[in-house]
């Protein structure tokens, strides 16, 4: 029943975005989602469009699996968008009425901001999963422990951090296979899964969460011994035998990705009029600050 | 040499009942052992012998409530020495799962060297080493969670013999396995031992003792007989007593031979005991 789950939507494959460095590309996906609440004119988004359309290409990763992952915002999507429409003021100088109803007004200015809104998720949510599909999840970790390791100084636990994460990612597989055989074991004993209201059903699983969790316990008490055992003493002079190196791939990736950003902004970025008459138009509403 | 004493090693386990009031529980009690440089020792007991809790009493995972563990010259009650004597004295556990820290075989390996800060350069030699000693080097880039029990218990292995301890404890690495990986993990354990690794196995297979050199017996947190194998197969009034039984092949080849059979007494080889039998059919 459980079976199926994978944790991790990692696709496998030799792509140059999959041989990038991890550190590289998270760094990258920062610099992605950090530029897409920047753009502001539907002429960006064209760019940005075949920025991704390239960058999907090279992933070799199927343009199936990246679109799966905005299913899990659709709710989000609609409701900014619905929201967008139907309460943003516009300037009457300036945008058109278009629609006005009891107390909604439909304004050609709301069109627009929603549509960007959802472009701007949208993409987002592609971006990032561009970076989970091509990295593993244990890369990842490692990728974010050492991007963490300057804060060191100011005594943050980045060692001990990475390593509970890194411990999560090597228990899920078999706490899946727990969670299963409870309940199997629970059914068999005449435990009732499928029916009943939303209460009934809540309640139902309290039989296999007492279990998972008494469980859990007994595993993290195993685990501390093994690791006791294994001469583990927190992160004092320990070292790491993954090293992780640089290639021409990364150096390439990482002007690709930064010159595209600077052409697009230094061109489009000033001139527009687009962004002018929305930064001008944002003062005066702030429920789109939410937003920005 | 010995490399582990026990000298009149007591433990006991704290147990509330429904009043809260403390009682407590006999771990192991008395109990003396020393157990040489080299040695393949095996420790036998049913269920609550005290058998696991001696093996957690020998790396300091536990201390003694009374009495002294020495590991090559170093008690464990001196909080200092726990680093050096876990350096020493490595451990496999019975759930393969729970004792897997990565979720890449190789970097489960290089957890133990990594925690002894040794430089990287060395740290792949030593899990290249280690994987190659328990016959996994073809998984070292797998997810040990899709292997077998036999498999998961070998990456185990080999995470412990990556810190080149010179004691190595299984404490009942094979409950968990079905026969194909009792076997595999057996066979390294043997292997080990004949390069010169002091193996400490607990178990309460007999079967899987018949190589060792010494068997330790344990029942109620005592030790109960050390003796051979053989001796300790010969005790029948004390195998029954302790709950085990001999191994099956020499149990059989006993009652053939009193009940007229001209077979090898004692035989550990269940094939060896087919033919013999085979041969007294036909020759009547």
């Amino acid at each position: 029943m459980l079976k199926d789950v994978t944790f991790g939507q990692y696709y496998p494959s030799n792509s140059f975005v999959h041989k990038m460095d991890a550190r590289i590309k998270f760094l990258l996906c920062l610099v992605f989602m950090v530029g897409i609440f920047f753009v502001q004119s539907f002429v960006v988004f064209g760019f940005i469009t075949v920025f991704l359309i390239i960058l999907i290409a090279s992933s070799r990763v199927p343009l199936k699996s990246i679109l799966k992952s905005i299913k899990g915002i659709i709710v989000l999507l609609l409701l900014t968008v619905v929201l967008n429409i139907f309460f943003t003021k516009g300037d009457p100088e300036k945008d058109k009425l278009l629609v006005s109803w009891w107390i909604f007004e439909i304004w050609d200015a709301g069109l627009y901001f929603a549509a960007k809104m959802f472009l701007r998720l949208v993409y987002l949510v592609m971006g990032s999963s561009v970076l989970t599909l091509t990295t593993t999840p244990v890369d990842l970790t490692h990728a974010i422990e050492s991007l963490l390791k300057p804060l060191k100084v100011i005594r943050v636990p980045v060692h001990e951090l990475a390593l509970i994460m890194s411990l999560t990612l090597s228990f899920i597989p078999s706490l899946m296979e727990e969670t299963d055989r409870i309940i199997n074991a629970q059914k068999a004993r005449g435990a009732d899964f499928d029916t009943g209201g939303l209460v009934k059903r809540a309640k139902a699983f309290i039989p296999i969460l007492i279990p998972l969790l008494v469980g859990g316990f007994r595993r993290a008490e195993e685990l501390a011994n093994a690791m006791n055992s294994r001469c583990y003493e927190g992160a004092t002079k320990r070292t790491q035998m993954r090293v992780m190196k640089l290639t021409w791939r990364d150096l390439v990736g990482t002007l690709v990705v930064l010159l595209f950003f600077v052409t697009v902004f230094v061109i489009f970025g000033m001139k527009s009029q687009w962004i002018n008459a929305n930064v001008d138009w944002l003062y005066i509403n702030d429920v789109n600050w939410l937003y920005f | 040499m010995d490399i582990i004493t026990l000298d009149n090693v007591s433990y006991y386990y704290k147990t509330y009942d429904e009043n809260n009031d403390v009682s407590y529980a006999v771990g192991v009690e008395g109990v003396s052992l020393s157990i040489e440089e080299g040695a393949f020792v095996a420790l036998v007991g049913h269920n609550g012998s005290g058998k696991s809790t001696l093996a957690k009493l020998l790396n300091g995972l536990i201390l003694p409530k009374s009495g002294t563990v020495t590991v090559a010259g170093l008690s464990t009650a001196d909080k200092k020495n726990l680093f050096e004597i876990r350096k020493n004295v490595g451990m496999v556990f019975q759930n393969p799962d729970n004792q897997m820290v990565a979720s890449i075989v190789e970097e489960d390996v290089a957890f133990g060297p990594e925690n002894l800060g040794i430089p990287q350069p060395e740290i792949v030699e030593r899990v290249s080493q280690a994987l190659e000693q328990v016959g996994m080097t073809e998984y070292a880039k797998r997810s040990p969670h899709k292997l077998s029990g036999g498999q998961k218990q070998r990456i185990a292995i080999a995470g412990a013999l990556a810190i080149r301890p010179k004691v190595i404890v299984f404490d009942e690495s094979t409950a968990m396995l079905d026969p194909l990986g009792r076997r595999e993990v057996l066979n390294v354990a043997k292997q080990l031992n004949k390069q010169g690794m002091t193996v400490v196995l607990i178990t309460h297979f007999m079967e899987e003792v018949l190589d060792c050199g010494k068997v330790v017996v344990m029942s109620g947190g005592h030790v109960v007989k050390i003796g051979s194998p053989m001796e300790i197969f010969d005790d029948d009034r004390l195998l029954s007593s302790v709950g085990l039984d001999a191994p099956r092949s020499i149990a059989l080849s006993r009652k053939l031979k009193s009940a007229g059979f001209n077979v090898t007494e004692n035989c550990i080889d269940a094939k060896v005991l087919g033919g013999e039998v085979c041969q007294n059919l036909t020759n009547k």
